[in-house]
């Protein structure tokens, strides 16, 4: 358990990083538009956490295969490489800096994997006690 | 004296087994996984393209409508062919009755497909036409590039999709026997 407290201090100062480089991002050069990777990022394992409960049935638990769990992963996956695409879309065409790109796709990541990470050791916290 | 093993498989060669990587049990999570991203990024390279087009100063050529029908094409077919139940195609008349239901859901897939492969033709063609034969700039020809590498993105996703779902659709047929 101590570890599980040391990873959660080190993950939120992983997100806060996170949060400060896309921030920056924004604030730098004024121009708010990258702020949608923090809002792609924290929404990305939001439909595997919904569609993922249909997994937790009683008898079907052990085999993944459902639809509805699919539709998440597919979903999923989706804002993730959106989240990734949006700003070197917006750099490319020159909306916002190439610096500004690399800093919230730094800073998206880190957050995204915060979230991940964050999700992961709950787990296996969970399944400690099973 | 003999030792207890959890996981004897009698047909193994060597003393010390190979470390079994399950990568088995997470291939269809992995293929879906992977479609989805496909499926992002072939949307993006087109919105790319057409955020580029309306972003650059004094253009010769813009993106219009034509260069969004390949990808809408492209789409319906990957909608189309993701509805059809996979267990009518392989022809098994378990629970489907009459071989009728088999017979329409392959006229399905031939629609899904023909959708995707027409909408992959139709960017093709539309490179060619719209933009290399005019010899536009390299600036303009990244265009017709991102509308056919956005159609053959879809198809990958469709077939990768495909692969993921009937694969483990064999292992529940296994697990069911």
């Amino acid at each position: 358990m101590a570890a599980g407290l040391k990873t959660v201090i080190l993950l939120s100062f992983v997100l806060a990083v996170g949060f400060l480089l896309i921030i920056l991002s924004c604030a730098l050069w004024a121009n708010w538009l990258p702020l949608l990777v923090a809002l792609t990022f924290v929404l990305a394992p939001l439909p595997n956490a919904l569609f993922g409960r249909f997994n937790a049935d009683d008898f079907s638990a052990e085999y993944e295969g459902s639809g509805a769990a699919d539709v998440g992963r597919f979903l999923t996956s989706m804002v993730v490489v959106t989240g990734f695409a949006l700003p070197i879309v917006l750099a490319h065409s020159e909306v916002i800096r190439p610096a500004a790109c690399v800093m919230s796709i730094i800073g998206g990541g880190l957050v995204y994997g915060t979230i991940l990470a964050y999700s992961a050791a709950f787990r296996q916290d969970e399944s400690d006690f099973d | 004296m003999s030792l207890p093993r959890a996981n004897y498989d009698p047909r193994r060669v060597c003393v010390n087994p190979f470390p079994n990587i399950s990568l088995d049990k997470h291939k269809h999570a992995v293929g879906v996984y992977v479609a989805g991203a496909l499926f992002a990024l072939a949307n993006w390279q087109f919105w790319d393209a057409a955020i580029l087009s309306r972003h650059t100063v004094d253009p010769e050529v813009h993106i219009s409508f034509v260069d969004w029908v390949p990808g809408i094409c492209s789409v319906l077919g990957f909608i189309i062919v993701n509805l059809i139940d996979k267990d009518r195609i392989k022809g098994d008349n378990a629970f489907s009755g009459d071989g009728g239901a088999v017979w329409r859901a392959r006229l399905f897939l031939f629609i899904g497909f023909a959708f995707m492969a027409g909408g992959l033709a139709g960017s093709i063609a539309l490179h060619v036409l719209k933009y290399y034969l005019r010899e536009y700039s390299e600036q303009f020809l990244y265009y017709g590039y991102a509308n056919m590498s956005q159609n053959v993105c879809f198809m990958l996703s469709a077939v990768i999709l495909w692969l993921a779902q009937s694969s483990s659709s064999e292992y529940e047929y296994h697990l069911a026997l």
